[in-house]
This record gives C-alpha cells, sequence and structure tokens, in this order.
C-alpha cells in the first residue's frame, strides 16, 4: 500500500492526521469451545498484578469475570519485580500528603492531580490487598508493619517502602494465582488478545488467540479492562522487563478508539549490565546504589557525574544520555560506574555488606566478576528500558474516553507524570486495579439493565463483524496465513524495530531520528503483509512473534509521533534539539487517538 | 559448536556459534531468530525469577536462563509432563488445581480505621468496606514460609521425581506439596494441609530427595517432612 507518511513537522502541527493501515478482513466462521453462551460482564486483559486484581474487584461485586493472560495467570513484570512497595504515613513524619508532594514534584507538571491523589491516599491499601491475597511483607520482630522494616527508595522524601526479602514478586506472582482461584474468575492462560471489538463505540468483546490450541475465539464482554503492562520488549534486548511487555495494550486501545497520553514518556533505569551477551539490559541497580560517593566517569576515566545517588532515574540517565551519544562511552556502549570511592568513606564497608547481603551483587559477581563485586573495579553500565509512565488516558474510575474500556497499571497513563518513583508501581495496580474492576462491574450493570430493556447490543461472534482467522493475524493486518510462504521473518523484523527504538527513540532523540524511525516503521508494516508464518497449530510461536510485531509496531508509532510531538526536554524525555524544559507555552500533555484510520493528536494544557 | 534440541521424541542438531557467558537460553533465543523460528521454547525474565525458561540440560532439570551452555549439550522438555512442542510443557493444568484443592487462604478480614480514599473521584466505592484506611494485623512469618515462597512454579521438581506421573492424581508430586506446605506454614491458614497432603499421596514419597529444586528450596526438608510427619 502506498505510504503517506510525511514528516514534515508542520504537518503534525497544524493537526493533519496520518494515515494508519486499515487493513482487509477475511471472515471465518469461529470454532469457540472456550465461552459460555453470554460470554462476560468483565474481561480483564493482563494476568499481572492490576489484571488480577481488577478481576477479582469485579468479581466480588458479583460480575461475571474472564481474565485473558499471554503468559500464565500471576506472571509479567509483577512476577519479576523486586516486590518493593510504597506506603506513605508509616514513618514518623511521613502523610500521604507528603507522598503526594513527591508524587508531584516527579511528575514534572504532566502528572493528572486527580490520579495522583488517589495514588497517594489509596497507597496502603494496596499491601492490604495483597497481603490479603496471601502475601507477607518483611515485618518488625513484633510482627508488624512498622517505621522499622521501611526502606528508602530515590526520589521519596522519607523512608516509605515495604520490601518482600530476596525472592522480591516471586511470591506476589504466586498470591495472585491464588487471589484468581479463590475468586473464581474464569482464566483463559496463554492466550492473547489480538483486537477490542466496538459497535458504535462501545465495546463488545475481544478477539483472542490460544497459544497452547492454535485458534482463535470471540469472547463477548460487556467492560474490558486493559491491564497488560509495559513496552520494555520494544527496546529489547535494552530492557528489564519480561518477554511479553511489547506493549500490547496501548495498540489494543488505540485501534479501539481510545486516546493514549504522553506516549513519549518511556522510563529507563540508569544501571544495567552491557555484557555479556545474556546480561545485556539486566537490572544493576538505581541512583540510590551509588552510595555517598559513587561517580560516573566515560571510557577515558573522566568524571562525568557526581553525586549520583542524590539524583531521580531521568536525571542520571540524561546525563548518561549527553555522554554517550558524544563518544564518550565504553567499548560495550556503557559508562563506568565507579562506587569504588565509597569504600574510603566510614561506614563505606558496612554499605557494601549491606548489599551483598541482600543479595544485589550476585548478578554482578556473575556477570563482572569478584573484583567489581567488591567495588574495586568499576561497572560497565548503560541505561535499559523499564516503564512507560504514559499510557491510556483514563478518568479517575479507570476508565478510557471509549466508554466500557478501562485500563488499569502500567497499561494506564497519568499517574506518574514524566518519572516514576521507586515503589510506587507495584502499589498502583491494586489501587486501580481495584478502581477499574469495581468501575467496569459497575458498566457492566448499566447495560445487563439496558439489555432487560431491549437495548441488547452485545456482540455475538456472528455479529462482530470480525474475521476469526486462526492465524489470529488476518483479524486486521494481512499476512499470507500460517504455513504460506512468506518473506519476512516476524523475529527478524522485531529485531530491527527494536534496535530502531532503541537508537532513535530511545534516551536521547531529535527530529531526524525520530522520523527515521517513523520511516522504518512505516516499512515494517507493508512487510506485515509478506511474513512467513511457520506451519503448525499447537502452540505455534511464529504466531505469537507476528501478533507481537504487530502491537509493537503501532505502540513504537505513538511513542515515536508523541516524542517529535513533544519540542522539549521533559521528565524522561530528552530532546537532543530541545535540550530544555519549555515552561514558556505552558505544560502541554500530548494525547494521541485515531478516527477513521488517522493518527490524530491534541495538545492539552496540563491539568 | 553443535547444540541439540529433542523435539517431539527425535533430537534436531543445530551449529551454533559459542560466545563467553553464554547461556542455555541465549542459545534457544540464537536458534529461534537465526536458524529456525519454528523452535517453541518458554522464558521470561532471563534472570532465572519467572522459573518459565525451564528445560532439562544433559538430562538434568535446570533454569535454560541460568545454565552455561557448553558444546554437545542436548537440551530436552521437562520429563513427565505433557509436551505440546518442543521444549513446551503444558501449565494449565496448574492453575486448576489451585481451585481443586484450595490452595489459597480463607477470605480475610480487614480492620479498618476511618480515613477517606479518593474524595474528589466518582462515588461508586462509598459503600466500599475497603474505603477506609486498613489497620495491619500482627503477622510473624516463619522462616519455612519466607523460603518456601521464593517457589518460582519452574516445575523441575515434577519433572525430576521418580514416583510423579501427570496422568496419576493419586500422587501430587513435590511441587503440589511446596504449594501445601506455603499455606501450611502461613500463620493465617485455617485448613488441614497435612491431611490434604495424605489425600494427594504424600505418604507414597520415597523419601529418595531426588526433587532437586533450582531455586534452592530443600524440598524434602521444608515442605515434605513437616506435611508427612516423617523424622
Ligand atoms: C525488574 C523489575 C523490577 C521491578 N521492581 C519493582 C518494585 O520493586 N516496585 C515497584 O513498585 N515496581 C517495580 N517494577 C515495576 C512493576 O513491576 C511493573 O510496573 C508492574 O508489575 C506492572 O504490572 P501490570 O499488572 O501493569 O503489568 P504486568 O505485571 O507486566 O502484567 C501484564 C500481563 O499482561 C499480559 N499481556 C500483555 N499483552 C497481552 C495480550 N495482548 N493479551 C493477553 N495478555 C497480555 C502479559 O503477558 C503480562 O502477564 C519493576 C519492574 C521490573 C521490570
Ligand atoms: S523425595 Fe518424594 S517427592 Fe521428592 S523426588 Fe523423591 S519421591 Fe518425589
Ligand atoms: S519447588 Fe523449586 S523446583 Fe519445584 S517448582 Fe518450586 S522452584 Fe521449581
Ligand atoms: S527466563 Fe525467567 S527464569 Fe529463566
Amino acid at each position: 500500500m502506498a505510504c503517506a507518511f510525511s514528516f514534515a513537522q508542520g504537518e503534525y502541527l497544524c493537526g493533519k492526521p496520518l494515515p494508519e493501515h486499515t487493513g482487509k478482513e477475511e471472515s471465518h466462521t469461529a470454532t469457540n469451545g472456550h465461552t459460555g453462551e453470554n460470554g462476560f460482564d468483565v474481561v480483564c486483559i493482563g494476568g499481572g498484578g492490576a489484571g488480577i486484581t481488577a478481576a477479582v474487584a469485579a468479581a466480588a461485586r458479583g460480575a461475571k469475570v474472564a481474565v485473558i493472560a499471554k503468559e500464565p495467570a500471576g506472571y509479567g513484570d509483577t512476577r519479576i519485580s523486586m516486590g518493593n512497595m510504597v506506603f506513605p504515613g508509616l514513618a514518623d513524619g511521613d502523610s500521604a500528603e507528603g507522598f503526594l508532594s513527591d508524587l508531584r514534584k516527579s511528575g514534572e507538571g504532566l502528572e493528572d492531580p486527580l490520579l495522583a491523589r488517589i495514588m497517594a491516599e489509596g497507597a496502603p491499601l494496596a499491601t492490604a490487598i495483597l497481603e490479603e491475597y496471601g502475601h507477607i511483607f518483611t515485618r518488625d520482630e513484633e510482627g508488624r508493619l512498622s517505621a522499622k522494616v521501611l526502606g528508602r527508595t530515590g526520589g521519596h522524601s522519607f523512608a516509605r517502602t515495604v520490601t518482600s526479602g530476596p525472592a522480591g514478586g516471586v511470591p506476589i506472582g504466586q498470591v495472585l494465582r491464588a487471589a484468581a482461584a479463590r475468586a473464581g474468575v474464569t482464566v483463559f492462560e496463554e492466550t492473547v488478545a489480538c483486537r477490542i471489538t466496538t459497535e458504535s463505540r462501545r465495546v463488545t468483546g475481544v478477539v483472542c488467540f490460544d497459544l497452547p490450541g492454535g485458534t482463535s475465539f470471540f469472547v463477548p464482554a460487556a467492560a474490558v479492562v486493559i491491564a497488560t503492562g509495559g513496552i520494555g520488549s520494544l527496546y529489547y534486548p535494552h530492557t528489564d522487563c519480561a518477554r511479553g511487555a511489547t506493549g500490547d495494550g496501548f495498540a489494543l486501545a488505540y485501534e479501539a478508539g481510545a486516546e493514549l497520553v504522553d506516549m513519549e514518556q518511556v522510563q529507563f533505569i540508569p544501571f544495567a549490565f552491557t555484557h555479556p551477551g545474556a546480561f545485556l539490559g539486566l537490572y544493576c541497580g538505581e541512583p540510590a546504589l551509588a552510595g555517598p560517593a559513587g561517580v560516573l566517569r566515560n571510557r577515558d576515566g573522566k568524571m562525568i557525574l557526581e553525586g549520583v545517588s542524590r539524583l531521580n532515574r531521568a536525571e542520571v540517565v540524561r546525563a548518561m544520555a549527553r555522554e554517550l551519544v558524544g563518544g564518550g562511552g565504553t567499548g560495550y556502549g556503557g559508562l563506568l560506574l565507579d562506587l569504588g570511592p565509597n569504600l574510603a568513606l566510614p561506614g563505606g564497608r558496612d554499605l557494601w555488606r549491606a548489599m551483598r547481603d541482600r543479595g544485589q551483587l550476585d548478578l554482578v559477581r556473575k556477570a563482572y566478576g569478584e573484583a567489581a563485586c567488591r567495588w574495586e573495579e568499576p561497572w560497565d553500565v548503560a541505561p535499559t528500558a523499564h516503564y512507560l509512565m504514559g499510557g491510556i488516558k483514563v478518568d479517575a474510575s479507570c476508565e478510557s474516553t471509549l466508554p466500557g474500556l478501562f485500563a488499569a497499571g502500567q497499561a494506564m497513563g497519568g499517574v506518574h507524570g514524566g518519572n516514576r518513583l521507586g515503589s510506587v508501581s507495584l502499589a498502583e495496580l491494586f489501587v486501580f486495579g481495584r478502581i477499574a474492576g469495581e468501575a467496569a462491574a459497575e458498566r457492566a450493570a448499566e447495560r445487563t439493565v439496558e439489555r432487560a430493556a431491549g437495548f441488547d447490543r452485545t456482540a455475538r461472534p456472528d455479529r462482530a463483524g470480525v474475521g476469526l482467522n486462526p492465524a489470529g493475524l488476518n483479524l486486521q493486518s494481512a499476512g499470507k496465513g500460517i504455513g504460506a510462504p512468506g518473506r519476512y521473518s516476524p523475529m527478524a523484523l522485531q529485531r530491527e524495530l527494536q534496535k530502531m527504538m532503541w537508537e532513535e527513540a530511545g534516551i536521547a532523540r531529535r527530529a531526524a531520528g525520530l522520523e527515521n524511525a517513523l520511516q522504518a516503521l512505516a516499512g515494517i508494516e507493508k512487510k506485515l503483509d509478506d511474513l512467513c508464518i511457520p506451519p503448525g497449530s499447537v502452540y505455534n510461536t511464529g504466531v505469537l512473534d507476528a501478533i507481537e510485531l504487530r502491537f509493537m509496531r503501532i505502540t513504537g508509532r505513538l511513542i515515536a509521533v508523541s516524542a517529535l510531538l513533544r519540542k522539549e526536554s521533559r521528565g524522561a524525555h530528552f530532546r537532543l534539539d530541545f535540550p530544555e524544559c519549555d515552561d514558556r507555552h505552558g505544560r502541554k500533555r500530548i494525547v494521541l487517538w485515531q478516527e477513521e484510520g488517522w493518527m490524530r493528536f491534541r495538545e492539552e494544557g496540563a491539568p | 559448536m553443535i547444540f541439540s534440541v529433542e523435539r517431539q521424541r527425535a533430537l534436531q542438531a543445530f551449529q551454533v556459534p559459542l560466545t563467553e557467558g553464554d547461556t542455555v537460553l541465549t542459545t534457544l533465543l540464537y536458534i529461534h531468530e537465526n536458524l529456525d523460528s519454528t523452535l517453541a521454547f518458554r522464558h521470561g525474565c532471563r534472570t532465572g525469577k519467572c522459573g518459565l525458561c525451564a528445560v532439562e540440560a544433559d538430562g538434568k532439570t535446570r533454569l535454560a536462563c541460568q545454565t552455561t551452555v557448553v558444546p554437545r549439550m542436548v537440551i530436552g522438555p521437562l520429563s513427565r509432563l505433557p509436551v505440546l512442542r518442543d521444549l513446551v510443557v503444558d501449565r494449565r493444568r496448574f492453575f486448576d488445581q489451585l481451585s481443586r484443592h484450595q490452595l489459597y487462604l480463607a477470605k480475610q478480614q480487614f480492620c479498618l480505621g476511618s480515613h477517606r480514599f479518593y474524595p474528589e473521584s466518582r462515588q461508586f466505592c462509598q459503600d466500599d468496606p475497603y474505603s477506609s484506611l486498613p489497620q495491619f494485623g500482627v503477622i510473624k512469618e516463619p522462616a519455612e514460609h519466607h523460603n518456601l515462597m521464593a517457589c518460582t512454579e519452574c516445575l523441575c521438581c515434577l519433572a525430576a521425581c521418580p514416583r510423579y506421573d501427570w496422568e496419576d492424581s493419586s500422587f501430587g508430586g513435590p511441587y503440589l506439596f511446596v504449594k501445601l506446605a506455603q499455606l501450611h506454614f502461613d500463620p493465617r491458614n485455617t485448613t488441614d494441609r497435612r491431611k490434604q497432603a495424605r489425600e494427594l499421596g504424600i505418604g507414597e514419597c520415597a523419601e529418595c530427595g531426588k526433587c532437586y529444586c533450582p531455586n534452592g528450596i530443600a524440598i524434602y526438608k521444608t515442605a515434605i517432612r513437616p506435611l508427612s510427619g516423617h523424622k
């Protein structure tokens, strides 16, 4: 198809829509052995903390609920997290207000004040919900959660984090499974949501692909909660996120017609390994890890940043980005984090020992050896993609601009603005997951009333008007189908996309690079018509690769367009060509959505 | 280097480069990216946390991302579990087990204080029992509970247990015993987990200790013995 992309900036500015692929569809009969006759009141997409909490909350309100999870239930970034959760108000002098002011300070004007307030006031509830599911946070000798057990994470003005011990999120993942089982919700494991269907701008259901079975099916739903987590895998291998973080939810929401906000705000953690290959991108530390005296040096040993531990993630990443772009990087594309100076300080050894005992140096030893582990040699580190602050635009009940479509967890945008403080994400999953689940149940109940009154708009598979090709692909993108000869390997295209995202839409951005990225994404889009998907139905990962590629392309484009539109550096977004924060024109939130196949945007005064 | 993968019971050899620090997972990814995109395997975190990459490496149960690759290595799926394709075993049945055996705590009471919760948002949660700040009770977590909760659910122990067979429901297997023991040691648990363990055939455990856990859980000592009452 002719690609009418034009990258002149003026075009974005005057709001001229960009063309979006509208794909042709083939209709197939649904072979659906999965759903009950009437579908579900609430379908939650994603089986991490946010998705399961939403499902449990909706079920508690009497809704008939399903969870659709690309991995087994209870996985995602939630399971591989460190299990640190913010708990304001426990330390002397700390309060929800204090937490709120930290949130708002770090958001750099992009956070939604109401969502931030809900986050701040609701945070302790997150701990309560998770413990009610079966988790136990580290407690003091008396078995209490008290000021004694709190940890301190970067950007917080108080110690206000409860912790989970060395296994981190692993126990959390287990109790999430238990909570879903206890609530009796229907769980479709290893099932990919491919498309959200709508009728007259109302959600009607979800088209899914069942990976082990190799079939597509349609789940009718009165309300849908997107809780698909983040975008780390768009930057693979420069990410510490789980494999499934391919930005599916943003693409699903976008295609369904919901609005997205500040998609350019990708958070990178400053310190990740740069080698060997098996470690590339894996988390090695926060700014706080640098200790009082840790410094960053460039390839020549010249100090480029001191006082590292006093800065937030974005500030450190920005300093690193400047040096890396300027050619100061090591052969591995990193910088040298020198923690040695800490050893000379009084108490320096204790700091090291504490870190070792918490297991924080285990990976370092494996990757960089004993001397590095003892802080005697600097570590080669580079930033790694971790979290997306932007996302699906929602109101205080987590409903998107598309009625009946909700979002929670990392998939929703606006709580954190331009920066996310450590340990706030896990709490947000439970706070907003619960709100989304309850609100979705309410929406569904309203629709049940409508149904009774004869306004039944709930789609059945035959009325949904979607192709249910077993490839799960012809749903919207073309592709010749499973087993047919095509020219392009989905996996190879994914790697191409990831490399391009890292280079052009990563830690340092400029107009020309972002335009390259958009060109490349348009090129990939064309190739989607000519994919080579290996034959086979049962657990055909080639199909999964292709579905994810499609999502990654759409979400990548949202990130790149938003980054191009934000002509300033703010929060986690760093433009080499606009290095300053532009407050003259007021703080703007960038909103993107699709209308009649075109990408539209609007700049909104930050609330 | 030659690297072989068992696929549908037949071994397929791949010629792959070997670089320092390569793991079984990086090698599988290399094959998937460059040689054969039909090769099916699971992974999630690359760092030993998600447990999804469990395979058998030269006949030993291992996490692919935590296992250094050596020439002529042979990789197969976990034994004793139903194989879906290549290295992928069917995991779905394990979710069903959670409901079947009530592998969760009974619903807990929240003790509520008075605290306003999202005052400006829509009022649909007004009558909600959670709508104020909860008070946290005392929980003294036994060390055993803490250790057992580090289980990544990788299923390696099932593959290593000579007594386990997924088609024979009379013996739950070490993974299920670990799940029961987690609950047994949870101070909030109100169900007789030992009785459940007996019903799930813990008496038939040969006490052979072959259920090796790559995550360092001493399964026999911390899960099976306390549940079965063996000395
Ligand atoms: C290494 C690491 C450590 C972290 N540590 C902390 C910490 O200590 N404290 C903290 O607050 N935050 C931490 N975070 C961040 C936090 O863990 C995540 O932001 C959070 O867990 C996201 O939860 P979620 O429920 O939104 O998404 P996830 O937990 O990622 O779950 C999303 C789920 O949706 C599924 N999914 C995706 N697409 C589809 C689809 N199309 N169809 C069906 N299912 C789909 C995925 O497979 C996944 O299971 C950490 C993150 C990482 C990567
Ligand atoms: S000790 Fe029991 S559970 Fe463990 S491997 Fe032997 S028979 Fe199986
Ligand atoms: S006990 Fe160990 S081997 Fe068994 S599933 Fe858990 S982590 Fe894996
Ligand atoms: S990939 Fe997660 S444990 Fe190996």
